[in-house]
């Protein structure tokens, strides 16, 4: 089992992982590290739709990791989440000449994902209701034997749908209310209602944790 | 918990702990929380809930993601667009958006060109049926005239070749009392003669085929009207035609031709397709009338007006009488004998017109007609393309009115069937959804 990593605390200027602990770097990952220590999000987005192709691979290692972890808490299927993180970054790479630096690129690339999440959950729906089919997909957790993943996974999976988006938007990809507003299409204060009850039921859930059971359709809602 | 009696809201203690709040408000929701226990805990479950979700932790991201990603990153920051990925989400199929919008660019194409179409049938004051009639009658006498086709040629082939009765304009009254002749102009200078029995015609009137009298307006420009003219001779003795009038005129103006010809019915396809080689068509106009019924009540008043004579030339011969009696019925004879006449006559000429369709042809010198048009100056012709604009807009509207007027009925009557499907397939889709 590979090592689990914490989620990010994400900011423009976001922490890096270190590098040399990365599996699987290249040396143009390894370039393109270096090439954006001193530039922000914005900054490498401009230069890559310059042509700089290092400026997105200082974006990549910014964001695989943090990705990878928005799709992985959201879908049961690791492979499907790999998937996903890719199409993201190759959507980001088609969009690459016509980003202009007006918003935040943490927000930008977070709505690519959302909506390529989405779409993702809208053809399960359909391949759900036409063919009768549940998604296919397996409970990492499970595997992983970690007990109190489970219990998280589970007790997240109870709340509302788009409480539960709010509450990992916020919790996970650090996204601040306006952020979470503007990509969920709410209002603010309606972000900030959720958000509290959300935590408040998360908390009387987590106070009193169900058995553990079968969380594949769980892990599919969220 | 009840938070009622606080001065600050929950949330803005939620907000305190996310960094949310402005500094005034931070600075008021803090002091509250240093005096208020409930408010306190409630911080503390949230922190904790945090804490909790922290522990929540996910692998690594695969190392296969580098070299796919980084792969087109390098292409892309080359050509500046991303190469197409080896594994997508299919993403369009699934996008309302696209869907909408194609729908409606769909839709949008689909009312205009029911628009183009309604407008087209509906333009001007006549009955779609109507206007549609003269393209369908040449269609049905078609089928009719390549029936007796047949007939007119082996009778052609067989029977001599009799001299124009004259030049000009070829009546009825030179032709024998049970055949029909037919010369083509006197100008060709040989003619021939298509013949046909009556009694073919009444019992081809008889039949189930309609009788029907073609006619056709064609106008051409020609080049050289003079190379025109023995072509159009030509054209004549091919196809066992005649010109009943031809008129050229040369005064200055552009040289034209007119002329009105006479062809067989059957052969009227192709000496059209023949006569259409001369030049460049700028009208044509083709028209059918029907005339079975009135040839059928000629034929049975004539059969009666000729019972009615045989009747009183029984009575002159039978019987005898007063001198005045007998100038009185051959009175009578005579005036039914003549009515006779006159219907037969009638009969051969309304036969005459449905057997010759008459081809009513002008051309002219295709340079002189250029030459005449005048050239129109640019207000005029604004003037012009406006009129036509709001004539074209007009016809539009109108047509789309028409249109809903014709198939709006039928269209709710679809919508009410494929709408209840539609309907229980969106909500079977949002109870799915809602599951989850």
């Amino acid at each position: 089992m590979e090592d689990a990593y914490p989620a990010f605390v994400l900011h423009s200027e976001a922490t890096k992982p270190p590098m040399d602990d990365m599996p699987g770097n290249t040396d143009a990952a390894q370039f393109g590290a270096r090439f954006g220590e001193d530039r922000t999000d914005e900054q490498l987005m401009v230069a890559f739709a310059r042509g700089h192709a290092d400026a997105f691979s200082a974006l990549f290692l910014r964001y695989k990791q943090p990705l990878f972890g928005f799709f992985r808490r959201r879908v049961s299927d690791p492979a499907l989440a790999e998937e996903l993180t890719q199409e993201t970054f190759l959507a980001v790479l088609r969009a690459g000449s016509r980003y202009q630096a007006c918003a935040l690129f943490r927000t930008w690339l977070y709505a690519i994902a959302f909506k390529i999440l989405r779409a993702h959950r809208r053809k399960a729906i359909f391949r759900d209701m036409f063919h009768g089919q549940a998604p296919a997909g397996h409970e990492p957790a499970v595997e992983s034997g970690v007990a109190t993943e489970v219990l998280m996974r589970q007790a997240v999976g109870k709340l509302e749908p788009l409480d539960r988006e709010v509450l990992l938007l916020r919790e996970f990809e650090q996204l601040s209310y306006a952020e979470i507003a503007e990509l969920l299409g709410l209002p603010l204060n309606t972000v900030r209602s959720r958000l509290f009850r959300a935590r408040t039921a998360l908390h009387d859930l987590l106070a009193a944790p169900a058995p553990i059971e079968n969380l594949a359709e769980t892990e599919e809602r969220a | 918990m009840s938070y009622q009696t606080h001065t600050v809201a929950p949330e803005d203690v939620m907000a305190l702990l996310d960094g949310e709040l402005s500094a005034a408000e931070a600075a008021v929701v803090s002091a509250h929380l240093e005096q208020c226990a409930e408010c306190g805990r409630l911080a503390a479950e949230l922190r904790s809930t945090s804490q909790s979700l922290a522990q929540w932790a996910v692998p690594a991201a695969p190392p296969a993601l580098d070299n796919s990603v980084l792969e087109s990153a390098r292409k892309a920051a080359g050509k500046h667009k991303a190469a197409r990925p080896i594994r997508t989400v299919s993403l369009s199929f699934w996008n309302w958006r696209l869907w909408a919008i194609g729908g409606g660019g769909a839709a949008l194409a689909a009312l205009l060109f029911a628009a183009v179409v309604a407008s087209s049938i509906f333009r001007g004051d006549r009955p779609t049926a109507q206007r549609l009639g003269v393209m369908v009658y040449p269609q049905v006498e078609q089928k009719e005239a390549f029936a007796v086709s047949s007939k007119l040629r082996e009778r052609t082939a067989s029977e001599p070749v009799a001299p124009p009765p004259s030049a000009g304009i070829v009546g009825i009254a030179g032709m024998e009392q049970d055949s029909l002749q037919s010369a083509s102009s006197a100008a060709v200078g040989k003619a021939r003669v298509v013949a046909q029995s009556t009694e073919e015609k009444s019992s081809s009137a008889a039949g189930a085929a309609p009788m029907i009298a073609r006619g056709v307006s064609l106008s051409i420009l020609v080049k050289d009207l003079a190379a025109a003219r023995p072509v159009v001779d030509a054209i004549l003795a091919r196809h066992l035609g005649y010109a009943a009038q031809l008129t050229i005129s040369d005064d200055g103006s552009p040289r034209n031709l007119q002329a009105s010809l006479r062809v067989p019915a059957p052969e009227l396809p192709a000496a059209l397709a023949d006569l259409k080689t001369l030049g460049r068509v700028t009208r044509e106009t083709q028209s059918g009338e029907e005339v079975s019924q009135q040839h059928a009540d000629l034929v049975a008043r004539l059969q009666n007006s000729r019972e009615t004579e045989q009747r009183l030339r029984a009575i002159l011969e039978q019987r005898t009488g007063r001198i005045d009696d007998v100038l009185q019925v051959e009175e009578e004879i005579a005036r039914v004998r003549g009515e006779i006449e006159g219907m037969e006559a009638e009969q051969k000429a309304l036969e005459h017109r449905v057997d010759f369709a008459r081809v009513d042809l002008q051309l002219s010198e295709e340079d002189k007609a250029r030459t005449k048009v005048p050239t129109a100056s640019l207000s005029t012709r604004l003037e012009r393309s406006f009129d036509a604009g709001i004539d074209h807009a007009t016809d539009s509207l109108l047509g789309i009115v028409f249109l809903v007027e014709e198939f709006g009925p039928v269209l709710l009557i679809w919508l009410a069937i494929l709408g209840l499907p539609a309907v229980l397939v969106w909500r079977r889709y949002r109870r799915v959804k809602a599951r989850g």
